[in-house]
């Protein structure tokens, strides 16, 4: 599966990566966008199976990126890896059609319970 | 509403645990350790400001040691590898996790900022019209690490007067 890694920080992303290897992911094809825009063009072109997304980033939040996915009728699976976890946040996200919230900072066992049964 | 600080030095030291649990101390054998010395040295800061119902900054800063230490974990490298740009998105995304997790014990309808990073002692910064409201100061072998919290005035006192 192709997975769309979407955060402004190349740190962050590192570490999105690396979890994700930790927690048993590691043969799959990461793609990474570093702002908004960048990750709503990659999500169309490279039309990945999963985009694992920061919520604050330049250009375009992460909703917002989710909003157009959707409102373009792209049904690609989509959710959240963000600092920030208050309740209004996810109540957006749910309305908006993620379909994961994780907050940093996160575990490797976080992201097995997460993805495991999105990518098997 | 009058919102007064709700995030104590103790909220402060369990979210910074929980990120040097999560990626700087994973094994849980070099903590923080508090020393609540408010005027311990930095070399290097980084902040996001939070606007809405509680209306400041949160400031991460520390020596270049442990931004250095800090980036070489979290991207997995030697710490003599570290870059200038490895140690300003570390330390971008240190003001980003803790101001994160401090947005979610405040009160809804706050918006939280980009993180901000200046590869300067934090008495470099200043922030008008805020004063320090909080925060954990100490050290991570021996070297020093602070989150601080500034609250701006004028809503402080819009509130007050609320």
């Amino acid at each position: 599966m192709k997975i769309l890694i979407a955060d402004d920080s190349r740190v962050m992303r590192q570490i999105v990566s690396r979890t994700l290897r930790q927690a048993g992911f590691g043969d799959h094809d990461l793609v990474e966008a570093a702002d908004g825009r960048e990750a709503l063009d990659k999500a169309t072109a490279e039309a990945p199976d999963l985009v694992i997304s920061d919520w604050n980033m330049p250009e375009l939040s992460g909703v917002e990126v989710l909003r157009k996915l959707r409102s373009a009728g792209n049904d690609v699976k989509f959710g959240f890896v963000t600092s920030e976890c208050t309740p209004e946040m996810q109540q957006q996200a749910e309305a908006a059609g993620a379909a994961f919230f994780i907050v940093k900072p996160f575990t490797a066992d976080r992201f097995g319970e997460v993805f495991s049964p999105i990518l098997g | 509403m009058s919102v007064d600080v709700v995030v104590s030095e103790d909220d402060l030291a369990e979210m910074v645990e929980q990120v040097w649990l999560s990626y700087l101390d994973p094994e849980g054998v070099s903590p923080l350790v508090p020393t609540g010395d408010h005027g311990q040295p930095s070399e290097v800061h980084s902040s996001v400001s939070i606007s809405g119902t509680w209306t400041g900054h949160v400031v991460y800063a520390s020596s270049t040691a442990a931004a250095r230490r800090a980036a070489a974990a979290f991207l997995a490298m030697d710490a003599a590898e570290v870059g200038p740009e490895d140690l300003s998105d570390v330390l971008g995304e240190l003001a980003n996790i803790v101001g994160g997790n401090v947005k979610a014990l405040l009160p809804p309808g706050c918006l939280l900022s980009l993180p901000q990073v200046v590869l300067a002692p934090e008495s470099a910064t200043r922030y008008p019209n805020a004063d320090r409201v909080g925060g954990l100061y100490a050290v991570w072998d021996g070297e020093p690490v602070s989150i601080s919290m500034w609250q701006s005035r004028d809503v402080k006192n819009k509130e007050a007067n609320a």
